[in-house]
């Protein structure tokens, strides 16, 4: 590995987690903007719905990656970052389908039941991206920040809705104290569906949590037929969609993505996901890329 | 992506990963034996010094030599003393060799040193290094192997000669080094602490030769490859093959010290018709410090090579995903081991296919993970 890429990490590892512990957020972003996918919700819950902008964001992070080696390689004052061309802004058709993403599974979550609120412009993001480049030490450092957080709105259980939030607060919980319950939506729901797919399975659900059978049963008992095949689609031979590598290598990350859609597109054309990041990656390749939420009710 | 790295990698994974995943299915006893395994070699790994001594005192009880090596260095001083002005060796297939650098070495010196193992041959006469554990030059096709053949062996040879016909070419060649050869010198799939005994598996039958034809056998390994008993040997061979895609294996080769015979009023008598002299080296090289470190659960591995299958980083780089030997995502974690290189997990996803399809259920991904940590500190 070059050492320009490791520096560039490096950089990169600190301007995010300066912003993480300042505001929250990894990057500057309008959280006003990004959390106005609903005023219905109220707000003082201690069970709540956790977005972690994940769906939001996903539809500008790839403008932001290509943007960290510039920004890396001046050192900006952190002022001067928060304000114009740093400030991405996503394009309205993709925000919002997210925003429709986002309230169908709150929807699904009333349908079943299930009683919850939102933290609004107020929610922080849960630190994933520091997990999942190897800044363990800055990852925990933000997680007792963010379990602080969370404690002081005297937050019970948090409802999670993408697999890299699941996963941080989850690996959160064996690496602090972090005793706030965390579910993800899919574990808590049933709903129906139809049509047939090809799964493209998140990595972090289906094999880091071991979310696999569960995923396949309620997708099985929806009403849709979901083709397999061993070297594609399986626990063992599913591969990753290449989007974490996109930091180290967007070329890299791209050829891959790439090479798991012709893998997929052999099984059939049409490819479920279940995580923003995968449906930003392979969306190029695949014509006909639906997320669960939405082609269930 | 290198076009030929890419049809390659994806034939290997077509014949190997529905084959091991047909043997695991077929055979339920090879997962629960696994699982034993797993618990033995923490076992070790949590009393090492205890296991490392005593099989000193069994090898030494079976009439062998034992030798510990703390690096790469003390293991090419105790090689080169044992073999002294010998000059004709045979290697098998073995990353501790390549670790520490053992071929280069003994070239060096003016050995004439070869691989047995046909893979290895093709990656020796190339001057290349293996792109997988047990499958070395899956990265040459055949008509580089033809072209490689041609120019290194046999100029009859082109790229419409045969397979079949290859594998002859290679193994005349080779039988005339096996009889001439005075040292053999191999790695070991398992060390059984409580019998001194060396397992090593295979399916060409080279090995077999390397360690009984040659007056003096050295087998070269880690302290990782040591278990308890006979027994969880075997059962090591036996998981290791079966994860590897290849059951039954087809040659099983134990050796506990030198040949001996009892056969004339059943006195001992050593040598018999095998070697000499046995020699089992074990290397340390960083092991025991990662027992000690967040790398503990990375020394469970038996090197079967599954986990290559089922990642997109070494389907995608090869051999360039990792530090050769040490490739795929076994290789992340035994690179930052041996040679204390971490650079390289970063190209890691966390796919996670290697956790699921690992016999040692090492949680790959979360070892990666701190290596990229290691990296980044
Ligand atoms: S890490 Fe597991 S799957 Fe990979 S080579 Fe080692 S034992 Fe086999």
């Amino acid at each position: 590995m070059d050492n320009d890429t490791v520096n560039r990490i490096s950089k990169m590892k600190k301007m995010i987690f300066n912003n993480l512990m300042e505001s929250y957020t990894p990057f500057p972003m309008d959280k006003k903007y990004y959390s106005s996918w609903t005023d219905k919700l109220p707000k003082n819950k201690d069970t709540i719905i956790y977005t972690s902008y994940m769906y939001q964001i996903s539809v500008v992070l790839k403008r932001y990656e290509k943007l960290f080696p510039k920004i890396s390689n001046i050192n900006m004052p952190k002022r001067l970052m928060n304000i114009s061309k740093f400030l991405i802004k996503p394009d309205e058709k993709e925000l919002k389908r997210s925003f429709s993403i986002i309230n169908n599974i709150s929807n699904l979550l009333n349908k079943n039941n299930i009683d919850f609120g939102y933290l609004y412009d107020e929610e922080p993001y849960s630190g994933a991206i520091l997990l999942e480049s190897g800044f363990l030490s800055e990852f925990k450092e933000y997680g007792n920040k963010l379990y602080e957080f969370f404690k002081n709105k005297n937050i019970k259980k948090i409802i999670t809705i993408d697999p890299h939030t699941t996963n941080a607060l989850k690996r959160l919980k064996k690496l602090i104290n972090f005793d706030i319950d965390v579910k993800n939506y899919i574990e808590l729901i049933n709903f129906n569906g139809s049509g047939e797919y090809v799964i493209h399975d998140s990595c972090l659900y289906s094999r880091a949590m071991g979310m696999y059978d569960t995923i396949r049963n309620k997708i099985n008992n929806s009403g849709i037929k979901i083709d397999e095949d061993y070297l594609t689609t399986s626990r063992d031979m599913g591969t990753c969609c290449g989007g974490p590598l996109s930091l180290v290598s967007a070329n890299d990350s791209d050829e891959i993505a790439k090479l798991r859609s012709e893998q997929l597109l052999k099984i059939n054309e049409n490819v479920l996901v279940m995580c923003p990041l995968c449906y930003q990656n392979l969306s190029p390749y695949v014509d006909n890329i639906k997320d669960l939420a939405e082609v269930v009710s | 992506m290198n076009y030929e790295w890419n049809v390659s990698i994806n034939k290997a994974i077509l014949n190997n990963a529905p084959k091991v995943n047909k043997i695991l299915e077929e055979n339920p006893y090879i997962r629960e034996t696994a699982k034993e395994l797993r618990n033995k070699k923490l076992d070790v790994l949590d009393n090492i010094d205890f296991y490392i001594n005593k099989t000193e005192e069994s090898v030494k009880k079976t009439g062998g030599n034992f030798h510990f090596a703390k690096d790469s260095n003390e293991a090419m001083e105790i090689v080169k003393n044992i073999i002294k002005d010998k000059k004709n060796i045979v290697l098998s297939k073995s990353n501790v060799l390549y670790e520490i650098k053992l071929r280069d070495e003994l070239s060096k010196l003016g050995k004439d040193v070869w691989e047995t193992d046909l893979g290895e041959y093709l990656v020796q006469i190339n001057n290349d290094m293996p792109s997988h554990l047990i499958a070395p030059a899956i990265h040459l096709s055949k008509e580089k192997v033809s072209e490689l053949l041609n120019k290194n062996l046999d100029k009859t040879i082109n790229e419409n000669t045969s397979v079949e016909d290859m594998v002859r070419a290679v193994r005349k060649f080779l039988m005339e080094k096996y009889l001439g050869s005075e040292v053999g010198i191999t790695g070991a799939n398992a060390i059984a602490s409580d019998t001194g005994s060396v397992l090593l598996i295979e399916n060409e039958g080279n090995i077999r030769i390397d360690t009984v034809l040659p007056e003096i056998h050295i087998a070269i390994t880690g302290i990782d490859k040591i278990v308890p008993t006979l027994k969880d040997a075997f059962n090591e061979v036996i998981v290791q093959a079966s994860y590897a895609g290849f059951y039954p294996p087809t040659y099983i080769n134990v050796t506990s010290g030198p040949s001996a015979t009892g056969d004339i009023e059943l006195k001992k008598v050593s040598p018999a018709t095998g070697p000499k002299e046995f020699h089992l080296i074990l290397i340390d090289n960083g092991r025991k410090e990662a027992i000690n470190s967040d790398l503990k659960e990375s020394l469970l591995c038996i090197r079967c090579g599954r986990c290559y299958f089922s990642c997109p980083a070494y389907k995608y780089y090869g051999k360039d995903f990792g530090d050769p030997p040490y490739t795929g995502p076994t290789g992340i974690m035994w690179s930052a081991i041996t040679a204390k290189k971490y650079d390289k997990s970063l190209l890691c996803m966390h796919s996670g296919g290697c956790r699921e399809v690992c016999p040692m259920d090492i949680n790959i991904p979360e070892e990666i993970e701190r290596i990229k940590f290691m990296e980044l500190k």
